[in-house]
């Protein structure tokens, strides 16, 4: 790297150039002035020699040649410190002047992250920081400490109007004008001098000035001397000199209109005159007095005997007190000599011996401890060594060096130590060290007041961004802090610009407190200078702030709102941010032929429906063959999902939220539509596509206006208005009514903002994540937002009078389906489905006057037919219901129909119901349409009754039932009324032993109880037989006037069905017996006080109660008790049965066997119970069985002894006649009656229990098992014959 | 003491900032948190770095700002957890301690298996737990 090509080499061959002093009489500056300059600023443009091309030969022997050289005129005056403040005005008048030439670019867009990164340094950094470094590097010139910018020459010139001028040139340089410094003995005086005689050419001839010429050369000496003449344009002659000027316009040169007067000789005087200037004079002078010093130095200070002598000399100057800015020292003094030579070596690039130079004396300036030319010579060390290009370690120490130091020294050298910042920052940055230069830059940023420090900061940050890699987020945050300072210092553009450059380092990055306050300052800043257009554009970007405090919340919205008025004029805003909208929330709801009795029934899912409706509707085409199988022709099929009828509203539905703690009014949602007549499909497709172009040619031209004038009769737009509160989300829906025929898009959605600003946003067409939001298939192509608007059809409005949303288990109603035809024409074949018949069930017209509980009355049991509910499975999976032909609802009509309600399962349930109606004169294309209603049920539970039946062990068709019932209620009381058996073959009855228990009427909540009935089996019992027992039971008080329900009337019948089929599924006994029905009435209804509590019925049904029983065979020997039978005419033969009976599923082969001898275990027993019955029934004529030896005599003798065999004590005085075994096969719930006879000799009590009973079960699943009679006792009387004595 | 603790997420997204200085300095310590990213990127990157330190998760003294000092921990998911103090002479053993913890109070935040993860983090109790790590380095540094 060539340090030369650098920026800083290029700096310092600018700045650190020898000073040429320029002293003027007044004549002669007056001459200039008619050009509109000084003499200086005439000279200026040839002060800088880019190929001067000049041999220099200082200390060394060697010479080299310099190619570019420039010398800095300064007028006499000018030679001064300048002070704290002045040097301030200055700059801060650069500022402005710099400000005003090139205004920052305020209205393009901010800068993006990957254009900000492919920029170079000069496009990063305004090229006016330059400048105004360099001024801020000028301010510190001719100080005491550094001799570079003490004059090198000397130019005197006096004009040749002036009188005596070889006088006035002695005096120019004695008068006061000559700088301060050069008074104080800093400067050395001696210098060299060269005067100039200049004439003006409109003043007259130039013999007058070449006689005063003469003169001077005879004075000053031959070469010393120059006239220059000047003015010498005559007028109307062309020129375009001023060209030479403009690069120094910024010096304020040629700003007074006054035109140049100087002609191209004038021009070429000037150019030799400085050249030989510079060559022979300033450099050949430069060179010797370096060669002087040099030896001088070399003398006093070089060699082993000299560093010692200066030591011990230096160490004498311990005691001195410590100045401020080190001792003084004058021109002479050893020190300003060596830094006089090293900076002129440094000058003529002769770096090494500069460097040299500087060395050696800052070990004297650190011993006097003159800190700040301490500091001054190591800077100096630094740039020498920088443009060696040598030890970088050693320049950045220097620098380092000089840096603390001069702030060491505090305010008098503070500016000193910024241009060493400034250029230890530009050394760092010509090594490719930006991030180690940011921080300089930072460092220099402490030390200068605030507008100072902001361009530091915003030259740390451009800094941050070269570095490899960008360090973004610094770059930012040393922006921001630049914006910040610019601000304080009231430079509000320059912060803009600071801000704006930063916003990408924040964008997308959920820094949102960072974001925020950049976007809130920039539109706050662009506010105030009255660019409110993009003052509001920033605002917007920060309105959703609903993570800062509420306070800031509203500042942020005051601020916006402020703006917005002072603007005055309506805005739109294409995604304003309040409210936020919630895009997966969006649904577009349209009826089709498919109508929804309310906007919530949409939430169901197609498919469901789509079961639901399967046999009712009309399959729509028949089934491809395959899937290139189309139907190009039915273009409304095409478009099947998206079709709405005219005059029918089309509901979007979506949900606002407002981010912010604030509330916020909003005015004015509704749609964007448009609606274009014509029906084509192509055009769909067409127009779908324009209007995705439209879309994405940019929202410059506001779509708000073509679109909102919903006015214009093709469709009614609805309007809404609501507060949202601070953090509430509401849903809002939204709709419209096309009127005509064509195609409507929905394009999106506008709204007001507390009345000022217009926000809208469209919907996103063709995005796939939308899709995937929707739920179902209903809503699930973008395309759903254009829907084919068809011709006006007729429609049926429907609902369930009464349906509640919460009953008790049992619940039984009579409710009114109203069906309500809004339009003109007719429809007809309306058929109904329903997904729980369980739950609904329709009922008779004829039922429609009537109310319950009258209705299910007994007494109005007269015979009407009943919907036949065929057994198959549909029935109870959905139920199809056909209104009659003849129902046809004329348009404006409503029609009504009853439909029971009866409440299954607690839990919550879901009723589907879909009505299906044609039109009766289509000519759209629709020849059919679905009302769709859904209910959602919640059922709670209420009685839980339970039933234990075993059989009666007396009689073989009875049973004893215990029911218990618990009330799962929380809070509702239930009074008991009707208990029934389902079907004709049973009969209940209390018990009667406990008749009180029909006398229990209420069950509170919680509370349990059991119940006995016996009920019988009328199976096989003829009419009469059955009299006086009743299937149904009331469970009232007796003699109460409550009615009996008839339950095998509909509805209760059907929902039986129903309720028997569903309990099927959970019944986990294979044999069942028989059904209750258990009818309740709820008291003192809680909730449903609309429901009419006192006739709130409820009806339980308990199927599959199946009997309790260990065996498979059940029977019962049934014969009369007693028989009086003349003994004397014969012996006494008995008829008898044996009833059996097959509980089992299966058939079962039974084997009924008797034998003749009484087992051990029951003959005591039956003695004990024989004597026990002969008291209290003190029968006459009744005697023991003391004739039992004459009956054995005539029985058969191999009973007798077998008989004997057994027991000797006692035989049984009867024996068994006919087949001794007797095998039956029963069918399954069969029962068969096996005769058997007995013959008793005598009169007496005896026994019958010695039979027994095989059976084995057919199909071998039981396997065989036997049984023994169960004990029976006859009484045989003497008496006349045939009277038998039933039980 | 400790003024400010940051989580910041591997796409350098802040999921939890707290200010402890109970003024109304938030957005200076979100730019200081903010600008400390990039250093930690910096450091991380550096391919000079030994196999010994490959692993280390603590970051060290990331950089001294006028009134602060910015140390950065940086666990193996890349999230980043930063904590700024006005303490000049820390510890390092003090600062490594203190990452442990709040290194542990977070992997219990994250596990929660309501937290969506690259989320802001809304735990009460993590704020809670966190403030007792926050006084109890202060009070280790007074004794």
């Amino acid at each position: 790297m060539d340090p030369i090509r650098t920026y800083l080499g290029r700096l310092l061959l600018e700045e650190i150039t020898p000073v040429v002093m320029v002293i003027t009489t007044p004549l002669a500056e007056e001459a200039c002035q008619k050009n509109g300059f000084s003499f200086v600023d005439m000279l200026l443009p040839f002060s800088l020699f880019p190929r001067i091309d000049v041999p220099v030969r200082t200390a060394s022997d060697q010479p080299y040649r310099l190619q570019m050289f420039k010398l800095r005129l300064f007028h006499a005056s000018n030679i001064r410190k300048q002070n704290y403040e002045a040097a301030e005005e200055h700059l801060k008048r650069v500022i402005s002047d710099l400000n005003e030439k090139n205004p920052p670019d305020l209205l393009s867009e901010p800068p993006q992250l990957d254009t900000a990164l492919t920029k170079s340094e000069s496009d990063l950094c305004p090229g006016w920081i330059k400048t105004f470094n360099k001024e801020l590097i000028r301010t510190v010139s001719f100080s005491e400490h550094e001799s570079f910018d003490h004059p090198v020459a000397c130019i005197l010139v006096a004009s040749s109007k002036d009188e005596e001028p070889i006088n006035k040139f002695t005096d120019l340089f004695n008068m006061d004008q000559t700088p301060p410094l050069l008074n104080e003995g800093v400067m050395d005086p001696k210098m060299l001098k060269h005067y100039v005689l200049l004439h003006d050419n409109q003043d007259g001839s130039t013999e007058n000035a070449a006689s005063i010429f003469a003169e001077m050369r005879g004075t000053f000496g031959q070469y010393d001397c120059k006239m220059l003449c000047i003015n010498s344009l005559r007028e109307g002659d062309e020129n375009n000199n001023e060209v030479m000027w403009l690069p120094y316009r910024n010096y304020g040169i040629l700003d007074h209109g006054k035109t140049c007067c100087l002609n191209t000789d004038d021009l070429n005087q000037i150019r030799e005159f400085m050249q030989d200037l510079t060559c022979n004079h300033i450099i050949p002078y430069m060179e010797q007095k370096i060669r002087i010093l040099n030896q001088q130095v070399s003398t006093t200070r070089k060699g082993f005997r000299n560093q010692i002598k200066n030591l011990w000399w230096r160490k004498g100057k311990d005691d001195m007190p410590e100045a401020p800015d080190g001792p003084m020292y004058t021109f002479s003094s050893v020190e300003s000599q060596i830094r006089l030579l090293g900076d002129y070596a440094f000058m003529l690039r002769d770096y090494e011996l500069a460097l040299s130079n500087y060395r050696l004396l800052s070990t004297d300036y650190k011993l006097d401890k003159a800190w700040k030319r301490y500091a001054g010579v190591q800077e100096m060390c630094a740039l020498s060594y920088f443009m060696l290009d040598q030890s970088r370690k050693e320049a950045e120490y220097c620098m380092e060096n000089a840096f603390a130091t001069y702030l060491k020294v505090g305010s008098l050298a503070q500016r000193n130590a910024t241009r060493c910042g400034l250029w230890w920052a530009e050394m760092l940055k010509a090594r490719g060290q930006y991030k180690e230069a940011s921080s300089v830059y930072t460092r220099v940023s402490n030390e200068e007041p605030t507008l100072h420090a902001a361009i530091m900061l915003e030259q740390a940050s451009c800094c941050y961004l070269l570095s490899r890699p960008p360090m973004l987020r610094k770059y930012g945050f040393h922006l921001i802090l630049a914006g910040n300072r610019y601000y304080m210092s009231d430079q509000k553009q320059h912060a803009i610009r600071a801000y704006r450059n930063a916003l990408f380092v924040y964008r997308d990055n959920s820094w949102s407190y960072i974001n925020d306050h950049v976007h809130f300052n920039i539109g706050r800043w662009y506010g105030s200078l009255g660019s409110l257009d993009v003052a509001i554009k920033h605002v917007l970007e920060i309105l959703a702030c609903g993570h800062q405090s509420q306070p800031t919340q509203n500042l942020f919205l005051n601020e916006f709102f402020h703006f917005v008025q002072s603007a005055g004029k309506r805005f739109d805003v294409h995604k304003l941010r309040l409210p936020t909208i919630n895009m997966s929330s969006f649904k577009v709801i349209h009826e089709d032929h498919r109508t929804y009795a309310s906007a919530a029934d949409f939430d169901m899912q197609e498919s469901v429906w789509r079961d639901l409706e399967e046999e009712m509707t009309p399959t729509a085409s028949a089934p491809r063959a395959n899937w290139l199988d189309t139907h190009p022709k039915s273009s409304l099929k095409t478009y099947d999902h998206c079709v709405c009828v005219a005059g029918e509203v089309v509901r979007v539905e979506i949900e606002l939220k407002n981010p912010l703690q604030i509330p916020i009014p909003i005015s004015g949602i509704s749609l964007m539509c448009e609606l274009s007549g014509n029906s084509d499909a192509s055009t769909l497709d067409n127009g779908a596509a324009s209007f995705a172009v439209d879309e994405s040619t940019g929202h410059t031209e506001s779509p708000v206006n073509r679109l909102m004038d919903g006015d214009d009769s093709s469709f009614n737009l609805s309007k809404h208005d609501l507060v949202l509160g601070g953090g509430e989300t509401k849903r809002v829906k939204l709709k419209v009514t096309p009127k005509v025929e064509g195609i409507l898009k929905i394009v999106g959605v506008r709204w007001t903002l507390s009345e000022s600003v217009v926000g809208y946003r469209y919907f996103e067409v063709n995005t796939k994540k939308k899709t995937k939001a929707k739920k179902g298939a209903r809503i699930s192509s973008g395309k759903n937002l254009t829907l084919i608007v068809i011709k006006g059809i007729s429609k049926l409005e429907g609902r369930i009078d009464g349906l509640p949303a919460k009953a008790f288990m049992g619940d039984l109603q009579l409710l009114n389906l109203k069906l309500r035809n809004t339009s003109e024409s007719a429809v007809k074949n309306i058929k109904m489905k329903i997904n729980h018949p369980r739950y609904l069930i329709p009922g008779n017209s004829r039922e429609t006057d009537l109310s319950i509980p009258q209705c299910l009355g007994e007494k109005n049991a007269h015979e009407e037919e009943r919907y036949n509910l065929t057994d198959n499975k549909d029935t109870y999976k959905n139920l199809l219901f056909s209104f009659s032909e003849s129902n046809v609802v004329q348009g404006g009509e409503t029609f009504s129909w009853p439909i029971w309600f009866h409440c299954g399962t607690p839990g919550k349930v879901s009723l589907l119901i879909s009505i299906y109606y044609e039109m009766e004169n289509s000519t759209s294309g629709m020849t059919y349409r679905t009302l769709r209603m859904h209910h959602i049920l919640e059922v709670l539970p209420s009685l839980d009754a339970s039933f234990v039946i075993s059989p009666c062990p007396s009689k073989l068709k009875e049973y004893l039932v215990r029911m218990d019932i618990v009330n799962r209620a929380s809070s509702e009381s239930f009074s008991l009324h009707q208990l029934s058996c389902v079907g004709d073959k049973w009969a209940i009855s209390t018990l009667p032993s406990c008749t009180d228990i029909t006398s229990v009427q209420t069950v509170l909540a919680g509370q349990a109880l059991s119940c006995f009935f016996k009920i019988q089996d009328l199976n096989g019992v003829t009419e009469g037989e059955c009299t006086g027992h009743r299937s149904n039971m009331l469970m009232g008080t007796e003699g109460s006037r409550e009615q009996l329900f008839d339950i095998s009337k509909s509805p209760l019948i059907d929902f039986h069905y129903q309720e028997r089929h569903h309990q099927d599924k959970l019944a986990k006994v294979s044999e069942s017996l028989l059904d209750f029905i258990l009818i309740s009435k709820a008291i003192g209804s809680n909730f449903e006080s609309e429901a009419g509590s006192s006739h709130q019925l409820l009806s339980h049904h308990m199927c599959h109660c199946s009997v309790t029983r260990k065996s498979l065979i059940s029977w019962r020997m049934s014969v009369p008790y007693t028989i009086y039978h003349d003994f004397s005419s014969s012996i006494c033969e008995v008829e008898l049965h044996v009833d059996v009976l097959n509980c089992s599923p299966n058939q079962v082969n039974v084997q009924v066997s008797t034998f003749d001898y009484t087992p051990d275990t029951t003959e005591n027993p039956s003695s004990d119970w024989s004597g026990a019955s002969s008291l209290s029934t003190k029968q006459s004529g009744w005697s023991d069985i003391s004739l039992e030896n004459d009956i054995r005599v005539m029985s058969s003798p191999k009973k007798v002894q077998k008989y004997h065999k057994s027991t000797s004590e006692s035989a049984p005085p009867f024996v068994w006649c006919g087949s001794s075994a007797i095998q039956l096969s029963l069918e399954p719930a069969c029962a068969a009656r096996v005769p058997l006879k007995v013959c008793v000799f005598a009169p007496g009590t005896y026994n019958l229990s010695n039979y027994e009973l095989r059976w084995k079960d057919v199909e071998g699943l039981s396997g065989s098992s036997a049984g023994q009679g169960h004990p029976f006792y006859l009484t045989v009387l003497e008496g006349p014959h045939g009277k038998v004595t039933p039980v | 003491m400790i003024v400010c603790v940051a989580v910041v997420g591997h796409q350098n997204n802040p999921l939890y900032l707290e200010s402890f200085t109970g003024g109304d300095d938030a957005l200076k310590l979100h730019h200081i948190v903010h600008c400390s990213l990039d250093v930690i990127d910096e450091r991380v990157n550096n391919p000079k770095r030994s196999a010994s330190t490959l692993n280390e998760t603590f970051l060290g003294l990331l950089y001294p700002t006028e009134n602060y000092k910015v140390y950065g921990y940086l666990t193996n998911t890349k999230v980043k957890l930063i904590m700024v103090t006005t303490d000049l002479d820390v510890k390092d053993a003090d600062v490594r301690s203190f990452f442990r913890k709040f290194h542990a109070a977070y992997v219990d935040a994250v596990s929660n298996p309501f937290h969506v993860p690259g989320k802001k983090i809304t735990s009460n109790s993590f704020s809670e737990r966190v403030g007792t790590i926050v006084k109890s380095f202060g009070h280790s540094m007074s004794l």
